[in-house]
């Protein structure tokens, strides 16, 4: 288990080690950027909406999580 | 909408106070189980040119019999509760050049269970603003006080959890996007059920979660795609991958409709025992009977409409059907589990000033 979980973390560092690489992809000129400040290209547009979904999943899931830190525990899972 | 505070790289000119609601129902078959309704309050304002504050405030009010084998122990209609939880966060960002910090904290009440939590993060971006680098840490100090518990009373039992992030945001092209991280999560403490009967779990629980985002934009239809894929890995042993997709639809006259499919498959946790109760308990060794921590497949279906208004004001209304199911998992799911649903309800009201 322990060797899976190192494979696992291996993985998804080789994955953003990856994106941090698109800057040979050819990433827009400032002038381009319009489309991207769209509010529905924002990763978190709404983020109450976004606490009381995790909420409702990490009550009934097994495991939930991912992409913040600091947010507390709850009694519920 | 609200401001993406946690990925802008200055800050907003704009603050946002946003009311929601949810009201929540679950059930299996024969019998309704647990329902909430959950006020929220959010608020973003900036205070400078370089400096905002925002924070929110939850209020949920539980109410119903546990769903059998979430949260209850016998084939009977499970104890009724009557439960509360509020929580309230903070967060106070200063930006600078190239950079912004960000401090973070959160406390969370209920009736046996209290967490209190503190955050750090710093990102930091490209001189032409198309990667960012984020790294965060937070720390958490929960108490478990469940005087019925059905195992004996838990009094006063600690919880300790360390979080770790390491994130990257990058520009593709003119019209897409991807958000990649990694979280790391140490915890030691009381992880028990106290209300499931001879529930017994590790002391230490660590998550490995890897969480990955990506959106283009089309113009032809004027639409965004947004694909979100997470992976974790628990030390429990379960083992979940999730998937979303959302497409969000500009229609006339300011309104937009966003449809969302989510699945997520699951291994069983390593001392998840199949019902019936109490079968494979043997005293002394690790055991639960949480159908939370079974294999099983699991998939929800919504659809959000919203509107804007005049002043800078957006409403908007959502619905989402969730269905658990063993059968539904990629592989072999836990044998004995009945079908769990769930519907909640949004309403959102939101105003920019």
């Amino acid at each position: 288990m322990r060797c899976s979980r190192s494979i696992d973390a291996l993985l998804a560092a080789c994955a953003i080690a990856a994106l941090a690489g698109c800057a040979a992809i050819g990433p827009p000129k400032p002038w381009e950027k319009g489309d991207l400040a769209r509010p529905s290209m924002r990763f978190d547009t709404d983020p109450l909406e976004a606490r009381l979904t995790q909420h409702i999943y990490q009550s009934k899931e097994g495991a939930g999580g991912g992409g913040t830190v600091g947010g507390g525990g709850c009694g519920c899972n | 909408m609200l401001p993406a505070t946690s990925l802008a790289q200055s800050a907003p000119d704009e603050g946002v106070i946003a009311l929601r609601y949810y009201d929540y129902r679950d059930w299996q078959p024969g019998a309704d189980r647990i329902s909430v309704r959950s006020p929220s309050l959010y608020a973003l304002v900036p205070l400078s040119d370089t400096l905002t504050v925002e924070g929110s405030l939850v209020y949920d009010s539980v109410s119903g019999a546990s769903p059998l084998y979430h949260d209850t122990v016998s084939g009977a209609s499970g104890r009724g509760i009557g439960d509360y939880r509020s929580a309230a966060d903070a967060k106070l960002t200063r930006y600078f050049g190239a950079s912004a910090v960000a401090v973070g904290a959160a406390y969370s009440h209920e009736q046996d269970y209290l967490s209190r939590a503190v955050s750090v993060e710093w990102r930091t971006w490209s001189a032409d603003r198309n990667r960012t680098f984020a790294l965060g840490m937070g720390a958490a100090k929960d108490r478990i006080n469940a005087v019925e518990g059905v195992n004996g009373p838990v009094l006063d039992q600690p919880r300790e959890t360390y979080d770790y992030l390491l994130g990257i945001t990058q520009v593709l092209d003119a019209r897409s996007l991807v958000e990649s991280s990694i979280t790391w999560s140490d915890g030691r403490g009381f992880y028990a059920d106290p209300y499931k009967l001879h529930d017994t779990r590790p002391g230490r629980r660590r998550i490995l979660a890897w969480l990955t985002h990506y959106n283009r934009y089309f113009p032809g239809p004027d639409a965004t795609l947004r694909l979100d894929y997470r992976y974790i890995d628990d030390s429990f042993g379960d083992r979940p991958h999730m998937l979303e997709a959302s497409w969000v639809q500009t229609l006339p006259e300011g309104f937009t409709l966003t449809p969302t499919v989510r699945y997520l498959t699951q291994s069983a946790a390593s001392f998840y025992r199949d019902p019936p109760f109490p079968g494979g308990f043997v005293p002394g060794e690790l055991y639960t009977a949480d159908a939370r921590l079974s294999a099983f497949g699991a998939v929800t279906l919504g659809l959000r409409l919203a509107k804007e208004l005049p002043q800078g004001v957006t409403a908007d209304l959502a619905v989402n059907v969730y269905r658990q199911r063993g059968d539904w998992r990629i592989g072999r799911g836990s044998p004995g589990l009945a079908p769990f649903s769930a519907r909640w309800i949004e309403l959102g009201l939101s105003k920019r000033f």
